[in-house]
């Protein structure tokens, strides 16, 4: 049961009116949820956990642990001055931003969160959510060629040089979690993943992440590149190329490009989550009276700091490296991954 | 197909968002036009020439065209692992297996050839390497 159908349901309303008003409530719900947590994310645990690990402290004035900080900034962000640089490509240069945001939040359509929050079950739920993603790209080669910069221009080449190079290492990886499960649709991809494996005396849970370890961290890899994280941040990269695609932006566009880079990273935790950590599944059924929606969060808030652990203990990799990594190391490694499930679903009686 | 209109919903709700952040600023930011401030930046210089002829490495174009026989196979992988599970148990495993093996050997044959004629190697230019002031 989607989430259209519990709402459209407890409002007692039937039919296609129902439906239409049951999941226009359900995308705003999961809109707002993200947003949420995209501004937990951006203002404040990205400060908070950078100063943990440099030894600062970071924003503590305002409420418990600094959190009353996000209201401010977020004014602030938002009546920031608009500077429009000489010489951008208009249209292009307004709907960047507004991709960016839209291509992030609209994967989540598809991502079971548990607790019956789960918007929309397609049957190609995996290869939408990828598809989504991928949007994202354009946003970034029309903000890099619009801005009339040239450290935009820079960076948005290399974004796309980045995202090319990893959206087939990411692909064929999370297609060896197809080979176990079977389908495409996201419920029968986490139905897929509650059973116990038995490993001696103790039971572990029979996630991907777990069934195939290899696989999980390649797909943890590429999912760092795909979403411009550190140590592969050369889209951005301040050091080289000032801020990359995002130089000439100001005020509101800055905060819908941030706010598009943080729901993707929450993206990229949440297929992570669904398609190697079991989805909203608590980890022992002894857990299991916590609600799936907390598990969900968890999942994702732990990919989350990971990769801010990431950008605090790793240097940023050199574009040819990128480029190296990608296609001599990351795609040998997931065909060879493939394949490997492939004998391994084939050959072991299931 | 209730679920299609759950994902359109979505799509409507993950553009209004954004639309509604920027009337949102528009209502409550300043404008202060002064000289000079909508230069494009470059560290502070006085920009030269056009960002739209700056000369870029040619390995971008190169990982592109890679990128799309990739793709295109990866098109072909999905609806195979969809399958794979059920043709084992109808056809055997080497039957299931043997075709696609075939179909991703010759496209990592071709791999090989790409790397081994460097276009998966970061391209420099002699030009280019001599004309960099250290």
């Amino acid at each position: 049961m989607t989430l259209p159908d519990t709402i459209s349901g407890l409002l007692g309303i039937d039919g296609v009116v129902g439906t239409v008003i049951g999941a226009f409530l359900g995308a705003a719900l999961i809109g707002t949820i993200m947003l949420a947590n995209a501004a937990l994310a951006g203002p404040w645990a990205k400060r908070k956990i950078t100063a943990a690990f440099t030894d600062r402290i970071a924003i503590n004035k305002l409420g418990p642990l600094g959190l009353g900080h996000i209201l401010p900034d977020a004014v602030r962000l938002l009546s920031k001055e608009l500077i429009v640089p000489e010489g951008v490509d208009r249209p292009a240069w307004d709907i960047a931003p507004i991709i960016m945001v839209f291509s992030a939040l609209l994967g989540f359509a598809v991502i079971p969160m548990g607790s019956g929050i789960h918007l929309a079950d397609p049957s190609v739920g995996l290869i939408f959510a990828f598809a989504v993603a991928s949007i994202a790209s354009v946003s970034l080669v029309m903000a890099g060629y619009s801005s009339n910069n040239k450290y935009s221009f820079l960076g948005g080449l290399r974004a796309v040089a980045q995202n090319l190079a990893y959206e087939i290492p990411l692909i064929l990886t999370g297609l060896s979690v197809v080979l176990f499960a079977g389908s495409l649709q996201m419920s029968e991809i986490v139905a897929a993943q509650q059973e116990t494996l038995a490993l001696g005396p103790i039971g572990i849970p029979a996630w991907f992440g777990l069934v195939n370890p290899f696989a999980f961290v390649l797909f943890l890899v590429a999912n760092v590149a795909e979403v411009g994280r550190n140590p592969f941040d050369i889209p951005e990269a301040p050091t080289e190329i000032v801020a990359g695609f995002q130089t000439e932006y100001s005020s509101v566009y800055f905060v819908l490009l941030y706010l598009g880079e943080f729901v993707h990273i929450f993206l990229g935790g949440a297929l992570i989550a669904t398609i190697f950590l079991g989805g909203p599944a608590a980890p022992i059924a002894a857990l299991s009276v916590v609600p799936g929606f907390i598990w969900f969060l968890i999942k994702i808030w732990g990919v989350f700091l990971f990769t801010q652990w990431l950008r605090s203990a790793l240097p940023r990799v050199r574009i040819d490296q990128l480029i190296e990594i990608g296609w001599k190391g990351m795609l040998v490694l997931s065909i060879a991954n493939l394949f490997l499930t492939a004998v391994i679903v084939g050959v072991l009686p299931s | 197909m209730s679920d299609w209109i759950a994902i359109g919903a979505l799509a409507v709700v993950a553009v209004v968002i954004p639309l509604s952040m920027m009337f949102i600023s528009w209502l409550i930011r300043p404008s202060v036009p002064e000289q000079g401030k909508r230069a494009t930046y470059e560290s502070g210089e006085v920009p030269t020439g056009s960002s739209r002829q700056v000369k870029f490495n040619i390995q971008y174009y190169m990982v592109a065209l890679l990128f799309v026989i990739f793709d295109i196979e990866t098109a072909f992988i999905v609806p195979w692992t969809v399958i794979f599970d059920g043709a084992v148990e109808e056809v055997g495993f080497a039957q299931a297996f043997a075709p696609m093996a075939v179909f991703i050997g010759l496209l990592v044959v071709g791999l090989a050839w790409a790397w081994r004629n460097g276009a998966v190697e970061w391209v420099r230019s002699a030009r280019a390497e001599r004309q960099r002031v250290e």
